[in-house]
């Protein structure tokens, strides 16, 4: 009787793939040599969270080389910011990331202001900080569902997608829809928020922390889950720094960086929260820095709302700032500047800025480049998404096939950030 | 320039980086401009490797991540100044800081040396210059196409590249009518 094989090596070279369609046989499956095979993943598999392409060389269920393919998502915003005055950017910012499309106005209107010398009213910077937590609160809860759905955890997905839904009601009532507000502009607000706003937040506030212990009982605990998740995609701080991680896939590896604390923008300084980060830098640390993220955020709007200013939300800035109704009805020059400010837009000074901000996902900046007219010159988004994606091939080598879902839902990647 | 932003409050951002390279290495800041609370910092292409391995490994400076590095496309310049503007946005995370370090390169040659062994992230991101304004990191492993398909023409983010649309000839612009090749070069579209 003939030996086994040792496990994980075909003695035998593999049999050449088959040719379903004349022409393709070598489209999915190449055999590069008798133990190392090339598998296509993707772009339409469903654990790749949108169209990420990854083009692996297995060795049995072992990754050895794993080569992210990219740009199937590419829209040339870039481009297209620079044909747009910069209020007419905004709605292009919510289609990046379009799992949080606040966090993205918010960062191009404060690039934007900054080079105007705008400062937006105290009641407009709450009512910012309120509803950017409110997008990471609903974006982790979509990674929370869809990651653990990855992971076989079918019921923790419905639940997170019924609360998000409270998330996303919040937004279709200040803005109108659910998704693509464009509820940040630059200046301020689109509008004050209507009056059932508070209720709904207060709804949210009052209801989230029991759902969260529920959904920490359902997977946090489970052991399952924990074995499943442990000692897998490990990235040490220095690798990740290196790597240009940010966000919480940086703070699983222990590093207690937060554009919020470094950098607080949006005044974030008049809030106490805490900045969650793991120990091991593996996906079940990452996963716990956003379960308790949930929690932070939380935190911050119940002491944002509490202590809601009162005031207007828009600059006063008429450089910037379209003028009230009324006074459009008793001023000419009020009428003028409504006009020009509808058809032309505002005109910052020549000059470029960076400017960045904690989004779900990590850093993401704006870098601006302004020539004094009023359509930006240049505009480049770094995309926190496409750095953190760039450290997935160090994380994945040596990783089971199956284990490379994991990692790749616990960097929480949106592939409309990736690509832009 | 605004009162209210953080980044005021923790002084120009970039001054660290000047006054660092100013004193370590003589010469190699061609010029700096400061506006809106961030420096700005001109170097040599030649000399790229040498400041940023400086930046990097400086304990006064420590700037241990690489944001992104992008291109600005100036066609329009006088013909003393170079056409790219390579910049690089750097973070410390030790001292909280960021700075910006320009390279300018030239339409011939638009070469700058490639710095993804000093960070691991500007793989990526070089290729992504590369792959949208042209330019040529030199020493770069894998340089190719990241976010367009590989066999596309042409590079979108430059200012002559046109976006969308064909050129339409009317009667006072009858060369719109030549095929994209033999328009004259300052056409949109054209000398592609």
């Amino acid at each position: 009787m003939a030996a086994l094989p040792p496990v994980g090596k075909h003695t035998a070279p593999l049999d050449p793939p088959q040719a379903r369609v004349p022409g393709l046989e070598n489209v999915d499956i190449v055999q590069l040599d008798d133990d190392t095979m090339e598998l296509n993943m993707g772009p339409q598999h469903p654990s790749t969270h949108g169209v990420l392409r990854l083009v692996l060389d297995l060795d049995g269920e072992v990754v050895k080389r794993c080569r992210p393919d990219i740009g199937f998502l590419h829209t040339g915003f870039e481009k297209s910011f620079e044909s747009h005055t910069y209020q007419q950017c905004i709605p292009y910012t919510d289609r990046m990331d379009y799992l949080a499309p606040l966090c993205n106005n918010l960062a191009f209107s404060l690039a934007a202001e900054r080079l105007l010398g705008v400062e937006v009213p105290p009641r407009g910077q709450y009512l910012r900080v309120i509803m950017c937590e409110l997008t990471r609160i609903a974006s982790h809860l979509l990674w929370f569902g869809t990651s653990a759905l990855d992971m076989g955890a079918t019921t923790a997905f419905v639940y997170a997608w019924r609360e998000r839904e409270k998330i996303l009601d919040i937004n279709e009532l200040v803005s109108g829809v659910r998704m693509h507000t464009s509820f940040i502009r630059v200046g301020g607000l689109l509008a004050d928020v209507p009056d059932e706003f508070y209720a709904m937040v207060q709804e949210v506030l009052a209801t989230f922390p029991r759902m969260l212990d529920e959904y920490e009982v359902l997977v946090t605990g489970n052991p399952i889950f924990r074995e499943r998740t442990r000692n897998i995609g490990v990235i040490s701080a220095a690798d990740a720094i290196n790597y240009g991680m940010t966000g919480p896939s940086l703070r699983g590896s222990g590093v207690p960086y937060d554009l919020r604390k470094a950098r607080p923008y949006s005044s974030y300084d008049h809030f106490d929260f805490d900045v969650p980060i793991g120990e091991h830098g593996d996906v079940y640390d990452r996963y716990l820095c956003r379960m308790q993220e949930i929690r932070e955020s939380l935190k911050i709007v119940d002491q944002a709302y509490n202590n809601l200013p009162s005031g207007p939300v828009n600059t006063p800035d008429r450089r910037v700032a379209m003028p009230p109704r009324n006074e459009i009805n008793t001023s000419m020059e009020s009428l003028i500047r409504h006009f020009k400010l509808s058809t032309e837009g505002f005109r910052p000074p020549a000059g470029q800025v960076y400017e960045a901000i904690e989004s779900p996902r990590g850093e993401l900046g704006f870098h601006i480049v302004s020539d004094g007219t009023n359509r930006p010159y240049r505009v480049k988004v770094r995309a926190p998404s496409f750095s953190n994606l760039a450290g997935l091939p160090f994380m994945a080598r040596g990783e089971l096939i199956a284990d490379l879902v994991a990692v790749i839902g616990s960097i929480d990647i949106v592939l409309g950030d990736v690509d832009r | 320039m605004s009162e209210g932003t953080a980044t005021e409050a923790v002084g120009a951002q970039g001054e660290r980086a000047l006054t660092l390279l100013t004193s370590e290495l003589p010469g190699a800041v061609l010029k700096s401009e400061s506006a809106f609370g961030e420096v700005t910092i001109y170097v040599d292409a030649d000399r790229l490797v040498e400041i940023m391995t400086l930046l990097r490994e400086h304990r006064d400076a420590a700037y241990a991540m690489a944001l992104h590095v992008t291109a600005v496309d100036y066609p329009d310049r006088e013909p003393a100044i170079p056409r790219f503007d390579v910049v690089y946005q750097l973070r410390s995370l030790m001292h909280n800081d960021t700075c910006r370090i320009v390279v300018q390169v030239t339409e011939e040659n638009p070469t700058v040396p490639s710095l993804e062994t000093l960070w691991a992230t500007l793989d990526w991101h070089e290729r992504e210059t590369y792959d949208l304004f042209g330019i040529n990191f030199e020493g770069h492993h894998d340089l190719q196409r990241i976010l367009l398909p590989t066999d596309w023409q042409g590079h979108p983010l430059r200012k002559d590249y046109v976006s969308f649309g064909e050129p339409v000839a009317f009667t006072h612009n009858l060369e719109w009518a030549l095929p994209a090749a033999e328009r004259p070069r300052d056409m949109p579209g054209g000398g592609r």
